[in-house]
């Protein structure tokens, strides 16, 4: 009689452990989309300004064609990156680019006092720095999930039911970012 | 813990505050009732409650008042929108608060709102003048970590709930000085009416108390959830070194939202600047900056220079002179 108490009780243990890391995996699942769709917004924000910016620049310096083709190039790469460390690299690979074309208007001053050039410019500065922003929010969610799913006991609810390690948005890959814990 | 266990455990304990204050609450009513009699503790109580719900109705445009926040156009302050943006979107809250501005030379910045939705920040045009960008960023993290936390809900709450009950403390004892109430009414009921008076007295304290240790624990989970989010402890260490060095204090200093901003607004220098006074520690909203810092310098693994940087203010890249 007592073994069948035992045995209640430890079914019913594991029933509550299983309920609430099947709960918590699915509230960091959930985090990490959301913060993946805010890398998601301003990665798309950016690839909507590329053109106009490319048309602003061959205004004023039309025989660049090769720096345009590369940045245009960057630019569907970033398109189809399917995963979060794919995206990673070609974001990187549209920074270098749009690096080369920054210098390359350096040599035209008209482009450069141009009131659209300028304005480009800085919208594109500004999605640089949300995409920084946005990286460094989605990274610590995936971290967060990551941690859980490779931890005892959630480890045992994670495989299972189908819950998979992500991906870091990061171009040098799979480098967690630096932890920052505090005992306030 | 992860920001969302955070959260959660935030909640959780808004929940037990609110009912504490109740709990109290109901205390202050049953001492009003005891002293005098029944109903008008029953008045007072319902008073206090529908005092309570118009204050937590309307506490959006009351914080406003009281930190004499302005609003600002759409197309004023972008740069400074834009950071608030960023800091936004890196602590991963749904929406981007409000920036609201407050005209006062002191350096200082709060969060207001019950939700993250509904929330703004109120930074004063001393912060924009005084701060380089980085350490702005820092303190609008500490501000965005606030409402992240949750923690200007709760705050709100507990300052409704303390104000009420300091306020009917204040009423019941007013009439037992001037009106005489209904003491020794009841034979032998002296001795009760003696501890109720003494409860009376009491009850606005306790609430006090219980505010402003909310309050400091949550100066220092905000400090550290700026340093993650902007990945750069260094910067609020930084920030807060340069609050301790300004000894300009806000001019329309009101006590009951002295806990929102980041660094304590009201002038009781010796205890922020990390004098040791138990008595007068106990009242204070916010933990001496010298703790502040050293807590960041131990989870960052850096000494602050003697020094200060000598960055150009934020106000200049705004255009404000």
């Amino acid at each position: 009689m007592l073994w069948l108490w035992i045995l209640i009780g430890v079914v019913v243990l594991l029933l509550v452990v299983l309920v609430y890391g099947y709960n918590r995996l699915v509230r960091l699942r959930q985090e990490v989309n959301t913060g993946w769709a805010n890398i998601d917004v301003q990665l798309q924000r950016r690839t909507d300004l590329i053109p106009n910016l490319v048309e602003t620049v061959r205004g004023y310096a039309a025989h660049e064609r090769e720096t345009f083709d590369e940045v245009t190039r960057a630019r569907t790469a970033l398109q189809q990156a399917g995963t979060p460390a794919a995206a990673a690299v070609a974001d990187a690979g549209l920074t270098a680019a749009l690096g080369r074309l920054f210098a390359v208007a350096e040599a035209y001053p008209e482009l450069k006092a141009s009131k659209n050039f300028l304005e480009l410019q800085e919208e594109l500065t500004d999605t640089e720095d949300k995409i920084s922003a946005a990286r460094r929010y989605y990274n610590a969610t995936v971290m967060a999930l990551n941690t859980a799913i490779q931890s005892f006991p959630w480890l045992l609810v994670a495989g299972p039911f189908g819950f998979k390690a992500r991906e870091f948005f990061s171009a040098e890959g799979d480098t967690a970012p630096p932890e920052v814990s505090f005992a306030a | 813990m992860t920001l969302q266990e955070q959260i959660r455990s935030n909640r959780l304990r808004s929940t037990i505050v609110i009912f504490g204050f109740a709990l109290l609450l109901g205390v202050v009513g049953g001492l009003i009732g005891v002293i005098f009699n029944l109903s008008l503790g029953i008045v007072a109580l319902v008073g206090a409650g529908l005092y309570a719900i118009f204050a937590i109705l309307s506490s959006r445009r009351m914080v406003a008042g009281m930190t004499r926040a302005q609003e600002i156009g759409p197309d004023d302050l972008k740069p400074l929108r834009r950071v608030v943006e960023n800091v936004s979107i890196a602590a991963g809250l749904p929406v981007t608060p409000d920036v609201r501005i407050v005209d006062d030379p002191a350096p200082n910045a709060f969060a207001a709102g019950l939700r993250p939705q509904t929330s703004y920040l109120g930074v004063t045009t001393g912060l924009l003048r005084t701060m380089p960008k980085r350490e702005l960023e820092a303190v609008l993290g500490h501000e965005v970590s606030h409402v992240r936390n949750r923690d200007t809900y709760l705050m709100t709450m507990a300052t409704i709930f303390a104000g009420v009950i300091a306020l009917i403390a204040d009423i019941g004892f007013r009439m037992l000085i001037f009106g005489g109430g209904g003491r020794g009414r009841r034979g032998g009921g002296a001795l009760i009416a003696i501890l109720a008076v003494v409860g009376l007295i009491l009850a606005p304290y306790a609430a006090m108390l219980l505010r402003m240790s909310l309050s400091r624990r949550r100066e220092f989970l905000a400090d550290a959830g700026s340093a993650e989010i902007l990945n750069d402890p260094e910067a609020m260490a930084l920030a807060l070194r340069r609050l301790q060095e300004d000894t300009t204090t806000i001019k329309y200093a009101d006590a009951a939202v002295a806990h929102l901003w980041v660094e304590s607004p009201t002038s009781r220098v010796e205890s922020e600047r990390g004098g040791v006074n138990f008595l007068s520690g106990l009242f204070d909203t916010h933990p001496p900056l010298d703790r502040r810092i050293a807590a960041l310098e131990e989870a960052g693994g850096f000494r602050l220079p003697a020094e200060l940087p000598a960055d150009e203010p934020f106000a200049t890249e705004l255009g404000l002179t």
